[in-house]
Formats: C-alpha cells, structure tokens, sequence
C-alpha cells in the first residue's frame, strides 16, 4: 500500500546558478493506493508524475508533506520502505551487455538473495513473464517489449508487495501492451498493490480501479474510475480529465 | 570485511566490462603492451641510430682517391675502405643512393707537402640520418688524422706540441648515465602510470557516467542497499582494471628491454626483473589513487561524453610529474614525496637509475598516495548521495 500526504519537491534546473529560481515540480499531492488494486497515476508530459514517484522511491526527499510503503516512512525508514517497494522507473535501463538473465539475477544478488534462492527466483520471473525464449541472450538488441519485461522481473525479484511503474507501456506496440496489461492484472489479483503513471488515457480506464489524476504538480481528484465519471458528469476518462483539470485551475485562482 | 552487495557489484562491473572490446583494448593492450613497444622500441632506435661504433668496417666512396693514398690507407686502418665514387656524388648523396662521398682536392698531395692545410670536401645529406651519422664518423677519424700529422709537424720544427694547448678541460659528467639516461629511466614511471590511467579509464566511465546515460543508475539506486556499497563496487572493478594493466605492462617492460643489448640502453638505467618489480612495488598505491580520481571525474558528469572530455583534460596528469620535475630542482626531495605520481616518478626514476632511496620516502610516498586515495573516495560517495545523480 502506499499514501502520500501533501508531498511538495522544488528543483534547481541543472546547471543552473544557485541563486535561479526554483522550479516546483510537485506542489500538493496527497493520495492512496491499496492492496489487490491497480491505481493509475494521470497526468500530462511535466505535471509532475516522475518526481511523485520518485519521492516515493525514497530516491529524492521531499521538501514537504510525508509517504509511506506498507506503513513505513520514505524518509525515515529509506531501507525498509525499499524492501517492500518495487519500483520500474521511466527508462527501463537494463544493462546492455548481460543477458536478460543476467540481468535479473544481478538485482536479485543485490537484494540480498544467496546464489541459490537468486537463481531460481530468476527462473521463476522468467517463466512468469514469459522471457524464456531470449532469457539468455544479451539485452543490446531487445525490442522494447522484451526490456521492458526485464525491468519488470528486475523491480519483482525481492517479491515486493508494492510495484510502482513509471510509464511502463511508453514505446511497446499493441500487442507488448496488451501483454503487460495481463501482468499487471495478475500481479493485482496476487494482492500486490500496483501504481502506474501514465499520460494514456486509454492505457488508464482499460486497467485501473482507481485513478488520481495529477496536473501541474497537484492532484486534481483522486477516485475510482466510475466516481470519477458521475462527479464531473461525463462519459469517458478523456472529457472527466479535461473536466477535472478546469476544476482543479478554478479552485487555484 | 566488505558487504556482500560491494562483491556482487564489483563482480558484476568486471563482467560487464570483460564484454566491452573498449575497455578490454585500453586495458589489456594499448597501456601494456602498444605504449611499452612504441616508446621503448623508438627510444632504442634512435639510441642505435645516433651512437657509433667505430670497429664495425664499412666503406666509404672516394673520388680521385689517388691523389691521397696516405690518407686512403689511413681511412683503412681504421676500418673505412674507400670504393669507387659515382660520377655525380651530389646526386648520388641527395638520391640516398649512397650515405656520404669523400672528394679529394686536385692540390690535396702538393698542399700536404708544402704544410698548407689540404682540401677535402665531404658530401653529405643532413637530414638524412644515415647520411649524418656516417659523416660525424668521417670527421672523428679525419680529426684524429689532423691531429697525429699537427703534432709530427711541431716535432719537426723542434717544438713541443703541447704549446698549442692552452686549455686542458676535463669533462667529468657526475649524473651516472647523462641526459639519454635521465630520459630513459623516466620513461618506466611513464609507462606505468599511463597504462594505469588507460586501464580505468572506459570501465570507469562506463559504470558511472555510462550508467547515468542509459538510465541504469535510478533502478540501481533505489535497491535496499547502500550507496556507498555501490560507488565501493565500482571503485574495486576499476580498481582491479588498473591493477591487471601495470602487471602486464611490467612483464611486458620487461620482456621488451631484454630484447636490446645492454650497452644500447647506456649507462647504468636497469630495466631486469629485479628493477622492474620493485618499480611495480612502488607505483602500485597509485593504483586506488588513480582508481578513485576516475570514479569521483565521471560521478561528477552526467554523460559519457562530457566523461570523456573531462577524463581527457585529466590524462595530462600522467605526464605532469614529467614536467614538474623539470622546473622543480629541490635539493631535498622529501617536500616532494606526499605528492601522489610526483613521488612515484622520483623513486622510479631512481631505482632504475640504481640510486638508493630511504624507507621514509617510501613511507611518505605511501602515505600520501592513500591518503589522496581515501579523499577522492569520499567525495565519490557524497556525489552518489546528491539527488542531482539521477538527473
């Protein structure tokens, strides 16, 4: 499970001067994700969907407001909220010149597994998200479907009970998307709580049980995909955003 | 005793990297093996080609030989025949058809006979080395001829030749191998410590700015380990690189100078086993120094590229004790000794030079090394710590 509480982070461009103005990527965001649900992260290209994620990845501290995983502090419990998160961030960044296997089994060495239980929790990932057959190739020349469910065995490998991905579906074609779709109701359906960000809205009402939609740093309305429809009046995801949006611009003026 | 996520992370970095023609190409054979073979085989070239050795015989082509036999036959005893000249010796010279022409003047019997000084002209070609060589040998003996006929002249008017000589200079040279020797015994702390920063230097690029660019460091980061672990995994792989490149460039250092002749390399400059391994000794705390500088230059850029040029910049580091030790003419060399790769060239300069040195200079040598070592290490951890690596 994860809940955040007023989270705020105010950056320095890189490479700017230390007296430049600050840049506030997140302002407000409060929300929950459960347990056995799918909670999708809405919002477009720069509202501040990545630097959420990664305050709660405990990789960036915020600068207000307070998260947990499963209970414990991103601040102040860095090691512990780890353990219990899983988390694929917007790259999925898997080493070149291993091989898929080599890749999993590396993250799962360092997630404190011995040889044995590392390798054949590998072997287990792999059958589950069905790499078997480029298990053991190097990864230079993988298409994006193939990276992409790396990474995912790779955020998996210490069997966390929360997953958070950051647009996992970004550059997969049809039919790798509909692939991770499955996974990711499977892994809903194991009782793992998933959070996904994405500027899809398809990609959102196809999965989601519930949805928090984030613009310029905040969080305009936070529900299940029906609520969400009947509080702004519409029919599909798409006008409820644009809806919502108006609202939470309203509210700021 | 270090954490198991420091081995696997180490374990992981050497692996990847064996993978990557670069880095193997930069650390198993350029440092070790290219640099030694270009540096020391043209050193030892040019030592060949500028050193002469009067007992080898050759033949010299002379023109009107005839009207010098004395001085023909003199040529001979010491080892120079003279040979039928071509026709045109100034082509012949300028073609390199052959290295130099001795023309005898039309007078040169007459001139010697009336106790004028006799013309002879020597074509040569300057820029030739050959050419260059062979008439410096020319003129030696020639210097020798005027010499020994001065003296019978003197002798002959009944006076002491020693007159002349106003001067008796003695050039006593106290550096017990000269310039050629200096420049030689300076040449193995070079090879060391290039092929030591060339041995690091694309594994450390690789697992740190390399990271950052393919986006491997943010997952990487957000495992339940230490960073410090991490930036310790990298700074062991890139360290065991460098380690694995001077022992090769020793062996291959080594091997190379047992190929030239001892009297080549001139002088009392050592390169035998016993000289090349207690170099090896002395320059090996280098090895975490120059491991951990890499490490903390590529943490600090955010790109392979921008790695590259900053890393580039860096590479002048090497050769700077070269230079420093130029301006810097310290009578006590202990102020020196702290200095990391300053103090390293010093004792390697001099060990293969087989001058003594003191175990406090080694000591201080050491000391300072690690020390750097341990700073540069540090700061590589408080730059794994800002949250701007991720970006």
């Amino acid at each position: 499970m994860i809940s955040c509480e007023g989270l705020a982070k105010s950056f320095r461009r890189p490479g700017a001067g230390r007296r430049a103005e600050r840049l506030q990527a997140v302002r407000n965001v409060s929300f929950t994700a459960q347990d056995g649900e799918i909670t999708g992260l809405l919002g477009p290209n720069g509202a501040g969907k990545s630097t959420t994620l990664r305050m709660l990845a405990t990789l960036v501290v915020p600068d207000q407001g307070s998260a947990s995983i499963d209970g414990h502090d991103v601040v102040r419990e860095v090691s512990l909220a780890r353990q219990h998160l899983g988390y694929m961030p917007h790259d999925a960044g898997i080493y070149p010149r291993l091989s898929a296997r080599e890749n999993i089994h590396y993250y799962a060495r360092l997630c404190g597994l011995d040889k044995t239980t590392a390798h054949a929790r590998t072997g287990q990932l792999i059958e589950q998200l069905t790499m078997t057959r480029f298990a053991d190739r190097r990864a230079a020349g993988f298409s994006q479907g193939q990276k992409t469910k790396v990474a995912l065995a790779r955020a998996l490998v210490h069997a966390p009970r929360t997953l958070m991905l950051d647009e996992p579906t970004n550059g997969l074609d049809v039919m790798a998307t509909r692939g991770l779709r499955e996974i990711i109701r499977d892994l809903a359906a194991l009782g793992h709580c998933v959070l996904f960000s994405s500027h899809v809205m398809q990609e959102v009402s196809a999965l989601c049980d519930r949805v928090a939609i984030i613009a310029d740093g905040a969080i305009a309305m936070d529900d299940t995909l029906p609520e969400i429809l009947s509080r702004t009046g519409q029919t599909d995801l798409e006008e409820a955003f644009v809806v919502a949006l108006g609202l939470q611009s309203e509210e700021d003026a | 005793m270090m954490p198991r996520s420091f081995w696997v992370v180490m374990g992981k970095e050497i692996l990847d990297n064996l993978r990557d023609r670069q880095t193997l190409f930069y650390a198993l054979l350029f440092g070790p093996i290219l640099l030694p073979l270009l540096l020391g085989g043209s050193l030892a070239l040019t030592f060949k080609q500028l050193s002469i050795d009067f007992d080898i015989v050759t033949t010299v082509p002379v023109l009107h030989a005839e009207r010098a036999p004395q001085l023909v036959e003199f040529l001979a005893g010491q080892n120079i025949d003279a040979v039928a000249a071509p026709d045109d010796p100034v082509a012949a010279v300028a073609n390199g058809r052959v290295d130099v022409v001795l023309e005898i003047g039309e007078n040169f019997g007459e001139q010697l006979r009336e106790a004028r000084p006799a013309a002879l002209i020597l074509y040569l070609d300057e820029s030739d080395k050959a050419s260059s060589r062979a008439a410096r040998r020319m003129e030696a003996v020639f210097g020798l001829w005027e010499q020994t006929n001065n003296s019978l002249r003197l002798q002959h008017r009944g006076l002491d030749p020693t007159v002349f000589d106003t001067l008796e200079l003695v050039r006593d040279d106290v550096s017990s191998n000269g310039a050629d020797g200096q420049l030689l015994a300076s040449l193995l702390p070079f090879l060391f410590i290039v092929s030591m920063t060339m041995g690091g230097f694309y594994l450390a690029i690789d697992t740190t700015a390399g990271e950052r660019e393919r986006r491997s460091l943010e997952p990487l980061l957000g495992l339940p380990i230490a960073r410090r672990d991490i930036v310790f995994g990298k700074f062991g792989a890139t360290l065991a690189f460098i380690v694995l490149s001077v022992v090769l460039c020793a062996v291959a250092v080594w091997g190379l100078f047992r190929l030239f002749p001892a009297d080549l390399i001139g002088g009392d400059v050592r390169f035998d086993a016993r000289t090349v391994f207690t170099g090896l000794l002395l320059v090996l705390p280098l090895a975490p120094f120059i491991a951990a500088l890499l490490v903390t230059v590529s943490a600090w850029t955010r790109s392979v590229k921008e790695a590259q040029t900053y890393l580039g910049l860096l590479m002048v580091i090497p050769m700077a004790p070269f230079f420093v030790l130029q301006y810097i003419s310290a009578k006590s060399e202990l102020v020196l000794m702290p200095w990391p790769m300053l103090s390293q060239y010093l004792l390697l300069e001099r060990s293969t030079q087989g001058l003594s040195f003191s175990p406090l200079e080694v000591g201080l040598s050491v000391a300072g090394t690690l020390a750097a070592s341990a700073m540069f290490v540090a700061l590589a951890c408080l730059l794994y710590r800002r949250e701007r690596i991720l970006s």
